[in-house]
């Protein structure tokens, strides 16, 4: 035990600051050593080859190119990379670890922040990996290459989508605090509520829907696109504010409830 | 030293910790005992900074929890030994502890070995039984050397080898100069090594002090038994001359307000032969016991 009492004193803006890469290293630990990442890793490539190479064997009155198709997995990529950030809180009040950190490190935003790099890491990373897998299951399938002109602009915003939606994802598993229920809402407005509410907004009002702003920024031309949606659609930047926007919303609703909650 | 005033915490209607106010000394075993519901819990974690009291205070040599700038430097807990994931080994839980305060990756080791779960170390929590859990987690509670242990109970699901090794160790802690707070339901161990006691009862302070001094006021009964029935009759005859409340229990007599010495006395002195001489007292659990009995909130029939 340590006799001297130098360490009784106070903490600062400074020192919490300070302590952040040592916050990021635990963040880092905790996801490198449970099975889950693991899994959702390898999901999320087997999604990427699987759905690029299946559409290459699969669409025949389209000519597809690589260059055009290996993006086409990252809506669902972005899907497991928000429930990886779901995860990343809700696992740990489930085991009671979030009560182990917080007394570890009671400045909460510390926490927040590590949490929030952390989950911007983890789309980036998926995002990588599905749209990795997926220019692989383009060339399985038998694909040109084609133009790749426009290759890195794609993969620069769908990464930027796959990393949205990992904070979308942090936000509401902070709020929500469950796992089953964070996914299970989260998934089923972004695949029911919100395709149901397309179906009766106008365009003009539906466009500002966030997994609908979110996905557009993959550019991928989707049955839906109509003369009318396509007039009043917005700019790539525009869509990322839009998710950007309900990304931040639901972290900061979620860093006010930890703060304020008590921690079981 | 802890210091905590007057703590307060209330959930909608109901007080569950009451103007708490009491010391934790340093270089002490300061038990914390209780009935169920009796707000020990809540009150640990207020004192960790996880709850937010009402009103009140907890400092560490003045400092409250919250501001402390290396609290697990300064503070050791352990609230509940389940607060593991099941699928990181115990290395990786505590790497990942460690790594949240800046402790250096060689403590995890150090702290390994001192719970005893080195040869366990890479294996998954999930696979743990709870008293591997409980090292595990006084082994987190360890990792940055503190100066003061809070462990809520600590004892659970510990063999009776472990219950000993952890009685020792939380000893040998406070013999160095350490603060250790832990509360319990087994209140027959925490009288084998706490030297202090804070004692509650629906969340109010029913006593705050040493065990010497709560069990001090305990009253002794002498137990004796005589060779022959005769000689019964003849000694509850000489004490009760000798002013001393003597009741017959089939062949025993039992003599109130006194010491063994005393009885042993005036038997000698009369000629007569004891079988039997020995004193009883009141343990520390039934004073406890008697303490909380009006706030229990769950009683037994």
């Amino acid at each position: 035990m340590t006799s001297t009492t130098t360490l009784v004193n106070h903490r600062s803006g400074r020192s919490d600051a300070a302590s952040l890469p040592a916050a990021l290293n635990a963040e880092w630990i905790k996801i490198s050593t449970i099975r889950s990442t693991g899994a959702i890793t390898l999901l999320t490539a087997g999604i990427g080859i699987f759905a690029t190479w299946a559409t290459a064997a699969l669409v025949k009155d389209e000519v597809l190119v690589v260059s055009g198709v290996f993006v086409y997995s990252t809506f669902l990529t972005a899907v497991l990379a928000a429930i990886a950030s779901i995860l990343l809180v809700t696992s740990e009040v489930q085991h009671g670890t979030l009560a182990t950190a917080l007394t570890a490190q009671p400045a909460r935003w510390v926490l927040v922040a590590a949490k929030t790099v952390t989950a911007i890491g983890v789309g980036v990373r998926l995002g990588i990996i599905g749209m990795g897998t997926g220019f692989a299951g383009g060339l399985l399938g038998g694909l040109e290459i084609g133009d790749t002109s426009q290759i890195a602009a794609t993969a620069g915003w769908a990464l930027l989508f796959t990393a949205l939606a990992s904070v979308l994802g942090l936000g509401v598993g902070m709020v929500v605090r469950h796992s089953a229920a964070a996914i299970s809402g989260l998934l089923v407005w972004w695949l029911v509520a919100e395709n149901l509410l397309w179906a009766f907004m106008p365009e003009t009002v539906s466009r500002f829907l966030p997994f609908y702003a979110g996905g557009a920024l993959l550019g991928v031309d989707v049955d839906t696109n109509t003369p009318e949606t396509i007039a009043v659609a917005l700019t790539p930047t525009q869509d990322a504010l839009v998710f950007g926007g309900f990304a931040a919303a639901a972290l900061v609703a979620g860093t006010v409830l930890l703060h304020r909650r008590d921690t079981n | 030293m802890i210091t905590v005033t007057t703590l307060r915490k209330t959930y909608g209607t109901r007080t569950a910790v009451d103007d708490l106010t009491f010391d934790v000394a340093a270089g002490r075993v300061t038990g914390f005992v209780g009935p169920n519901g009796a707000g020990k819990s809540t009150t640990m974690r207020m004192m960790v900074g996880l709850t937010r009291p009402d009103s009140g205070s907890v400092r560490y040599d003045g400092i409250p929890y919250t501001a402390l700038r290396h609290p697990a430097r300064v503070v050791g807990s352990v609230l509940d030994a389940r607060c593991m994931h099941p699928g990181r080994t115990a290395r990786n839980h505590l790497r990942a502890t460690a790594a949240l305060s800046g402790i250096a990756r060689r403590r995890v080791e150090a702290v390994l070995t001192e719970v005893g779960l080195e040869t366990a170390a890479d294996q998954r929590a999930g696979g743990f039984s709870l008293g591997m859990r409980q090292r595990l987690a006084l082994a987190g509670a360890l990792l940055g050397d503190p100066q003061v242990l809070l462990l809520d109970e600590p004892s659970n699901g510990l063999d009776p080898d472990g219950i000993r090794w952890l009685r020792t160790y939380l000893s040998d802690f406070a013999d160095k100069g350490g603060s250790v707070f832990v509360s319990s339901h087994l209140i027959g161990e925490l009288a084998m090594f706490a030297d202090d006691l804070v004692v509650v009862g629906a969340g109010r302070l029913l006593a705050a002090e040493s065990v010497a001094s709560i069990t001090a006021g305990n009253e002794v009964t002498v137990v004796v038994q005589t060779a022959q029935p005769r000689q019964q009759l003849e000694l509850e005859s000489h004490l009760t001359k000798a002013g001393l409340a003597v009741a017959t229990d089939g062949p025993r007599l039992k003599v109130r307000h006194s010491s063994r010495s005393a009885v042993s006395a005036i038997a000698f002195a009369h000629g007569i032969a004891v079988l039997e001489l020995s004193e009883t007292s009141r343990s520390l659990e039934d004073s406890l016991l008697g303490l909380t009995a009006a706030t229990a909130e769950f009683a037994s029939a």
